[in-house]
């Protein structure tokens, strides 16, 4: 059979609430042009994040109800914590109540100035936490990961000669941690191969420098090693799972994604010495070891996510989903990043709106534009994420001018993406009219989510 | 339910510290009415409504409408419990050799405080310090207490004045309005921030309605409001008065302050329209907080605290008095006089009573006091175990057989030897320290 059904029934749904490109072109003004600004009842569907946004199982709300609040040794903790213990091998699990949470303990222990931490690519809240101890970041994504429109199997891959220039050049004993970040979300959602993380593993191994993965999109992940890799079709999803954290000394998660929770991360690992400084920390800004700042609730919502996500049947219809509207969007010309990631499509705002200069943020304006035209919500990967400034206040670019419209799991069907295809190749035919933005206010960190803009003239 | 031989083999591998015990190995937990609330059906109903937008979410404007309408702060910001807030907070408001006058320290409040280079001064008046005495607002700051550090170090090393109502380590004792009104005058004069630790603020409002001249026909919801009008800005747990499981905020009517904290917030907690809180837990949260300035609620919560304060006090237990709004204090000094406070007689008390009928209670006494930045024990003058009794949860016979667990500890007393401490984490030491018995 063609066609590829969502594996579930809906029992519970959401009313969406209409309005018209009219009200949305006020709406966006007084939102000073940034969608994180926009009221959710104002959006139609909301590609904003696959973060938080899934839709819970029946499994999971009947483990909502069966949650025990204890403030101390919670019995849902200790599901948890097995489960976690079951499908990464890791033996030291510590609840955060989200993954920059995790980040920002792991961050604060291990970083400092003079330090820098490796990465294929480390998405906003990672860097800013880095940043934040005085420490420096270090993207090493392989080549083909840079190009958006050049397709090719595992374009979230690390470059190794780059890992190992950049550790001679830095010294092991400057780099507390490297990280893989699974699937690599800034890239593109773009999969890391398992010979990948084999080969960086053992790279970090001789440097004697730990690996942890970002794993939160590990399942989708492995689905992709199952398709694209050499020698594991026929394995099992969590035995692929089990080996790539085989490889990890730990890792960071934010159950927000390939958990179905709408709260929710950890942190898990090998080491006893660097577990119980993470705990001392996790006392101070999240909670007790036990609940680490989550209600005893939706530990066993997580819990039981960790384990549904890694169905076959559910990873087949959200990998092929994307895929779905990729196609379409190439079909039509739309430049989008290829092949499609696991968990939204990534639209090249530097050639969709090739009359809009870097300065004038074109993903920006692009979000903008799906926004007005169809109720669309996405979010701007490219300069105003991540660009700098010099010391003359001019604007460094980011590589990649992108917009992101991520997919909430299990949350819209079919006939929601044909509209959203709809109309993105809509705004495509219409582009020229679209307008480049200049930023009237901005945070020192982490402008994205509160910056001010409004169109140049 | 456990027999008295399991009970036993789980405190001894918990090293005879009540945090580390299973819940499963617990008959009636008493450790915190922190987080351990039970929700209402109309809460419940909100669960079921949670707008999971990570921007802009339906149930952050509905918090932020409530949070006007009944504490009247003006800009809101989530987080995921109260430490979250406190964190953020600190951080904006505490330069370097500040000093923060409060009313009593508390342990989360005043760490933060430290980790951003403040200085925490108790300013609280010196009944508080004495378990016996029934004074009714044992809660009260010492105006004359605060003069003096104003005159000493100058308000310009004073960011706020840190105010609980409801102040726990006291015992949950509150705060009278009048004392409030003349902080409030006092502070003004000075320039000086009121910064209101306000999770327990509506069973602060009881008291004063039971206990305050003029307050006696007034709603609670009323009191309530008026309390919030003489501080400047908030920091909440949620877990406690707002009947949820899970959330915070930092309220604050100065919009450079909330400009500063909605920037600091996403590196922390998350965007500032869900702070890290799921969108049902913000509409729980919104619930929760209209029904926590019910007088019928807060009659019945306060009320059951007081029932079973007074079957203690038949059986001759020592408890700190007044009987204040979430617990029943005892006072392990008193309890156990042969045991010197370097050999932890609330820690001791608390496993104790564990023993014997599977009640989890909690030491808050040296353990939770912690060390001086010299290294030394800080040795309060009170040396509690607290019985928190958490919201909604348990009936009037949950509440007979904790006294009589007390009471059938207190026959044998003097049997009871004292502890040492075998491990100590560096911060906040009480909830991972271990022990052994002497």
């Amino acid at each position: 059979m063609q066609t590829i059904i969502e594996p579930f029934r809906i029992k519970s749904v959401e009313p969406i609430y209409f309005n018209t490109r009219e009200e949305r072109i006020t709406i966006l003004e007084k939102a000073f042009y940034n969608p994180f600004l926009v009221h959710a009842n104002a959006v139609l569907i909301d590609l904003l994040t696959d973060s938080g946004t899934s839709a819970m199982s029946s499994h999971q709300w009947a483990g909502i109800m069966q949650g025990d609040e204890s403030y101390a040794g919670s019995t849902s903790y200790f599901r948890f914590e097995e489960t976690i213990q079951r499908i990464t091998g890791l033996p030291l699990v510590i609840p955060t109540h989200q993954g920059r949470a995790a980040e920002k303990i792991l961050f604060s222990i291990l970083g400092g100035k003079g330090k820098y931490f490796l990465s294929n690519t480390l998405f906003d809240t990672t860097r800013a936490n880095i940043e934040y101890s005085g420490a420096e970041g270090v993207d090493l994504v392989c080549e083909e990961g840079k190009h958006p429109s050049i397709p090719a199997p595992f374009k979230g891959n690390m470059d190794t000669g780059a890992l190992k220039k950049c550790i001679a050049e830095k010294g092991a004993a400057n780099i507390p941690l490297c990280i893989i970040t699974v699937t690599n979300n800034s890239g593109g959602g773009q999969p890391v191969s398992m010979q990948n993380i084999r080969e960086v593993k053992a790279i970090c191994e001789a440097n004697n420098i730990p690996m942890f993965i970002d794993a939160c999109r590990f399942a989708e992940n492995a689905y992709f090693i199952k398709l694209r890799e050499e020698g594991y079709r026929h394995t099992a999803i969590p035995d692929i799972v089990k080996e790539l954290f085989s490889y990890a000394d730990g890792c960071t998660m934010s159950a927000k994604k390939d958990a179905f929770a709408n709260i929710g991360g950890f942190l898990a690992m090998h080491d006893e010495k660097l577990a119980q400084l993470c705990r001392n920390m996790l006392i101070m800004t999240e909670g007790f070891p036990t609940y680490g700042g989550l209600a005893g609730r939706d530990l066993e919502a997580i819990a039981i996510g960790l384990t549904e996500v890694m169905d076959e049947h559910y990873l087949q219809y959200r990998i092929r989903s994307i895929e779905y509207l990729t196609n379409h969007l190439i079909a039509a010309g739309v430049p989008v990043m290829q092949p499609a990631g696991g968990h939204a499509i990534y639209l090249d705002a530097k050639e969709f709106l090739s009359h809009v200069p870097v300065e004038q943020y074109p993903g920006q304006a692009l979000v903008g534009a799906l926004y007005i035209h169809g109720g669309i919500r996405g979010v701007e990967i490219g300069s105003l994420m991540f660009g700098k400034y010099d010391a003359d206040q001019k604007l460094i670019p980011a590589p990649l001018e992108l917009v992101r419209l991520a997919i909430p799991r299990r949350v819209y069907t079919q006939s929601h993406i044909d509209y959203v295809a709809e109309v993105i190749i809509e705004v495509y035919h219409q582009r020229d009219a679209i307008k480049g933005l200049t930023i009237i206010e901005e945070a020192p960190m982490l402008r994205h989510f509160t910056a001010k803009l409004k169109p140049v003239d | 339910m456990t027999t008295a031989a399991q009970r036993k083999k789980a405190m001894k591998e918990a090293g005879y510290n009540t945090f580390l015990l299973k819940s499963e190995d617990v008959y009636i937990d008493l450790l915190t009415d922190s987080g351990t609330s039970a929700m209402s059906d109309r809460q419940w109903a909100g669960m079921m409504l949670g707008d999971e937008a990570y921007a802009g979410s339906r149930n952050f404007y509905h918090l932020e409408e409530v949070v006007r309408e009944v504490y009247g702060y003006k800009y809101l910001i989530p987080t995921h419990q109260g430490r979250g807030a406190e964190n953020i907070l600190s951080k904006i408001l505490i330069k370097k050799g500040d000093i923060i006058p409060g009313n009593m320290y508390f342990t989360t409040t005043r760490l933060h405080q430290e980790l951003a280079g403040g200085k925490f001064e108790d300013i609280i008046i010196d009944e508080a310090h004495d378990p016996e005495n029934e004074f009714p607002f044992k809660g009260n700051i010492d105006l004359e207490k605060l003069k003096k550090l104003i005159k000493k170090h100058g308000a310009q090393k004073i960011p706020y004045v840190s105010m609980a109502t409801s102040v726990n380590m006291a015992g949950g004792q509150p705060i009278s309005m009048k004392n409030l009104k003349e902080l409030r005058t006092l502070t003004k004069k000075h320039g000086i921030r009121v910064i209101h630790d306000m999770t327990r603020v509506a069973e602060n409002a009881y008291f004063i309605q039971q206990k305050e001249k003029g307050y006696e026909h007034k709603t609670i919801k009323t009191i309530v409001k008026e309390i919030c009008s003489y501080t400047d800005g908030a920091t909440m747990s949620a877990k406690k008065d707002a009947l949820v499981n899970i959330g915070g905020f930092l309220a604050v009517n100065d919009w450079d302050v909330f400009e500063e904290a909605r920037n600091m917030v996403v590196v922390y907690e998350g965007l500032h329209t869900y702070g890290g809180l799921a969108g049902r837990d913000m509409e729980a949260m919104a619930i929760g907080i209209g029904e926590s300035v019910c007088d019928d609620h807060i009659r019945a919560r306060v009320g059951q605290v007081i029932y079973l304060g007074e079957k203690m006090m038949e059986y001759d237990v020592p408890i700190v008095k007044p009987i204040g709004g979430h617990g029943i204090f005892v006072d392990a000094k008193k309890f156990l006089p042969h045991i010197p406070q370097d050999r932890f007689p609330a820690q001791t008390l608390a496993a104790e009573l564990y023993l014997d009928s599977g009640v989890r209670t909690m030491e808050r006494g040296v353990v939770s006091a912690g060390r001086k930045a010299n290294g030394e024990n800080y040795f309060p003058k009170l040396e509690l175990v607290r019985f928190t009794i958490p919201r909604r949860v348990y009936t009037q016979a949950h509440m007979d057989v904790i006294a009589e667990s007390a009471a059938r500890v207190y026959q044998r007393r003097k049997a009871i030897t004292g502890m040492k401490m075998i491990y100590e984490p560096k911060y906040l030491r009480f909830f991972q320290a271990k022990f052994e018995k002497l």
